[in-house]
């Protein structure tokens, strides 16, 4: 306080802050102005004008951006430099992130690098295969190599992780939400405890497991110690063991994630109509059958919801990475990769083309996730509208 | 009299009184693992706590200490004396107001151009609009790898780095979809005779949207307060690329610094726990007393839509 450094930081950007509410409002009113004077109805041009501060935002900063990221997949671009320069072979960053190659070695033979080779195509430096995995089948070893080993390691980090945590934390919090639905006493009480986790800053929660997890005198590795004396083995190395870096992520978001997942099933839960429940009752159906053909089919759009939004956040994590020092080595998240790649490793142009790829990569896994939802996402509204159309 | 005929029938008071065994237990299992869930959700927060409240030389007893003595509650300003001596300038109540400056700025202009956007959508009739509402929705699926890059190197060509304003400035710009969507859904339950008694009344649509329609979604309207409080506050992308001088840094972006370079090899729990305690606590504090719209925010989306 009374640090002349803070008031000089705060005010210019205070000053453009206000500027640009000025701007968008004038921007809104000359809007309207203006289609008014083209003859546009009053309704439609009000409308129209205030939504422009949305429109104008993402006309300049998503699209021209998306835009401006495409070509700069095609460039070389170090953070150091003022423009980026043109790529003699402008499908370099391309061919450096996707090259693999198969190489065949003697069972006992080293794997050297020279005999991997390197990449063919015209860049600003020398790219040179890596090992990946190799497989031995009879007396020869298949190596598969690629350009950039820590890319598809890192995708194959995702990928696990997502396809672990989303299923195992979907389970978990149905799981809870239908405890909390069986007429608990005190709901409220559970409900505000179970989200607990998930109103924890992301940061706290990486910073808090990664503590827990310490593989010196962490609180896991103490409580597991027992276990640990029965089989006269180590202490888990947990986010520091390679092998058990996606485990420990995976322990870490189910803790994490619960929550916010319980609360949105169980407010779906409550919105099921209990007469379902009381025909199926009728019929002389069980619990399971009632669970399995009343609870999930009419739980199915916040099933879906969930899954939509445990992909899309899954495929991007990146806070929790970054409170988590795990190895380069070990594997790294895509998209911590991708920051590194552009603000530590000076190579912003490599890491706009992956940014691309892996976005595509993205966006098709959600497209794919909303075709199949027809085959298995119930609405309620729609059948209503098809009963009525009969 | 049914008993004499079949002895697999048992009479009416055994058979309530195994109901109601049944029942029992079935409550007991319930509220047992009830309680396993909250011992896994409150052990590791206490541990949390605990941590941030020892002497050095208590962090790794063993067994482990639960109940710190002495408690040391100075952690919580050691903490950052000690970043302070790597980052001048960097101080406690400077952190406090970077991260506050960000959050409030954001969270305001976030709000603020969310609602005034959800009643463009919501309750005019416009060429195009369905087309436009489709787009902002799928923008929720664009992902930031897509923008990172250029977006930095857009506010260096403005010369707007290592400031404020790339955190700030495009919250005017209803950069949440997410709270469109929300706000429109109550937008949108509001019936047309309040705009049409308001126009006879004489309002112009100002009015209307400040003196009707805003009161009537109100909750809707804190809800997205507190979830945009929540998400600049958390907000750790930004900052990371956007600010390189340490004095700036907020609250998270701090606290990556203390670990990244005083804690790297000999990790200070007891000053990180304190650090991840005070990064929770107010949101923690939020929550408690609006917990209502944070529920209502978190379920809009997936019940309504």
């Amino acid at each position: 306080m009374g640090d002349p450094g803070a008031f000089n930081s705060y005010y210019p950007t205070f000053l453009r802050y206000i500027g640009t509410a000025i701007v968008l409002g004038l921007l809104i009113y000359l809007t309207y102005q203006g289609l008014r004077k083209l003859g546009v109805k009053r309704e439609a041009a009000t409308g129209f004008a205030l939504i422009t501060p949305w429109l104008i935002g993402r006309i300049l900063l998503t699209a021209f951006p998306i835009l401006l990221s495409f070509y700069l997949g095609f460039t070389e671009y170090n953070i150091l430099w003022d423009e980026p320069r043109s790529l003699k072979d402008p499908l370099f960053n391309y061919k450096r992130a996707l090259s693999f190659k198969i190489v065949e070695f003697d069972k006992d033979e080293r794997v050297s690098i020279a005999k991997l080779g390197q990449l063919e195509a015209e860049g600003p430096d020398i790219v040179r295969y890596r090992e990946l995995d190799s497989v031995v089948i009879g007396d020869t070893r298949y190596v598969i190599a690629a350009t950039d080993v820590y890319l598809w390691r890192a995708i194959w980090l995702t990928l696990r992780y997502a396809v672990l945590s989303i299923p195992l934390g979907m389970a978990g919090a149905l799981a809870v939400a239908l405890l909390l639905n069986q007429n608990v006493k005190g709901v409220g009480y559970w409900r505000t405890l179970y989200y607990l986790p998930a109103v924890l800053p992301a940061a706290a929660v990486a910073l808090l497991w990664f503590w827990l997890f310490a593989p010196n005198r962490g609180l896991i590795n103490w409580a597991l110690g027992p276990i640990y004396d029965l089989t006269n083995s180590e202490p888990l190395g947990w986010f520091t063991d390679k092998n058990l870096v996606l485990p420990s992520f995976v322990i870490m978001s189910m803790w994490g994630i619960f929550g916010a997942n319980t609360v949105i099933l169980l407010a779906g839960l409550k919105n099921i109509p209990p007469d379902l429940y009381e025909a199926a009752s009728i019929d002389g159906a069980g619990n399971w059958v009632k669970f399995r053909h009343v609870t999930i089919p009419m739980l199915s759009p916040t099933l879906f919801y969930v899954l939509i939004m445990g992909v899309i956040g899954a495929l991007q994590l990146f806070t929790e990475q970054a409170f988590i020092p795990t190895e380069r080595e070990d594997g790294w998240f895509v998209n911590w990769f991708l920051y590194n790649e552009a603000f530590n490793f000076g190579r912003m142009g490599y890491a706009s083309a992956v940014g691309w790829l892996y976005a595509v990569f993205i966006i098709a896994i959600t497209l794919l996730v909303f075709r199949s939802s027809a085959a298995w996402v119930f609405y309620e509204g729609a059948r209503e509208k098809e009963a009525g159309g009969a | 009299m049914a008993t004499e005929t079949s002895a697999q029938v048992l009479p009416y008071d055994e058979m309530a009184r195994r109901h109601r065994i049944e029942t029992i237990l079935t409550r007991a299992i319930i509220y047992a693992l009830l309680l396993i869930g909250a011992a896994i959700i409150l052990i590791p927060f206490l541990w949390m706590v605990s941590t941030s409240l020892k002497v050095e030389r208590q962090l790794f007893e063993w067994p482990p200490r639960w109940i710190p003595d002495p408690v040391a509650f100075e952690n919580y300003w050691n903490a950052w004396e000690q970043l302070g001596s790597i980052a001048p300038g960097l101080t406690f109540w400077r952190i406090i107001g970077n991260t506050l400056f960000i959050t409030v700025l954001a969270m305001f202009g976030e709000m603020f151009s969310a609602a005034v956007v959800a009643y463009g959508f919501a309750r005019f009739r416009f060429k195009g609009r369905d087309v436009l509402f489709f787009i902002m929705l799928s923008t929720m699926m664009i992902p930031g790898v897509l923008t990172r890059v250029p977006s930095f190197l857009i506010w260096r060509e403005v010369g707007l780095l290592n400031t404020y304003d790339p955190l700030t400035l495009p919250a005017w710009t209803a950069w949440g979809p997410a709270y469109v969507f929300l706000l429109r859904q109550f937008f949108l339950t509001i019936p047309r005779e309040m705009d049409e008694a308001a126009i006879i009344d004489g309002a112009n649509p100002v009015q209307i949207f400040f003196y009707v329609m805003l009161p009537l979604v109100k909750p809707a309207f804190l809800a997205i307060g507190v979830l945009a409080f929540q998400g600049n506050w958390n907000n750790f992308e930004g900052p990371l690329i956007y600010l390189n001088t340490t004095q700036l840094f907020p609250l998270i972006l701090s606290i990556q610094f203390f670990q990244q370079s005083l804690s790297k090899e000999a990790p200070k729990w007891h000053y990180m726990m304190a650090m991840a305690t005070m990064m929770a606590a107010p949101i923690l504090l939020l929550f408690f007393m609006a917990q209502r719209y944070f529920i209502e925010g978190l379920n809009v989306g997936a019940v309504k839509g």
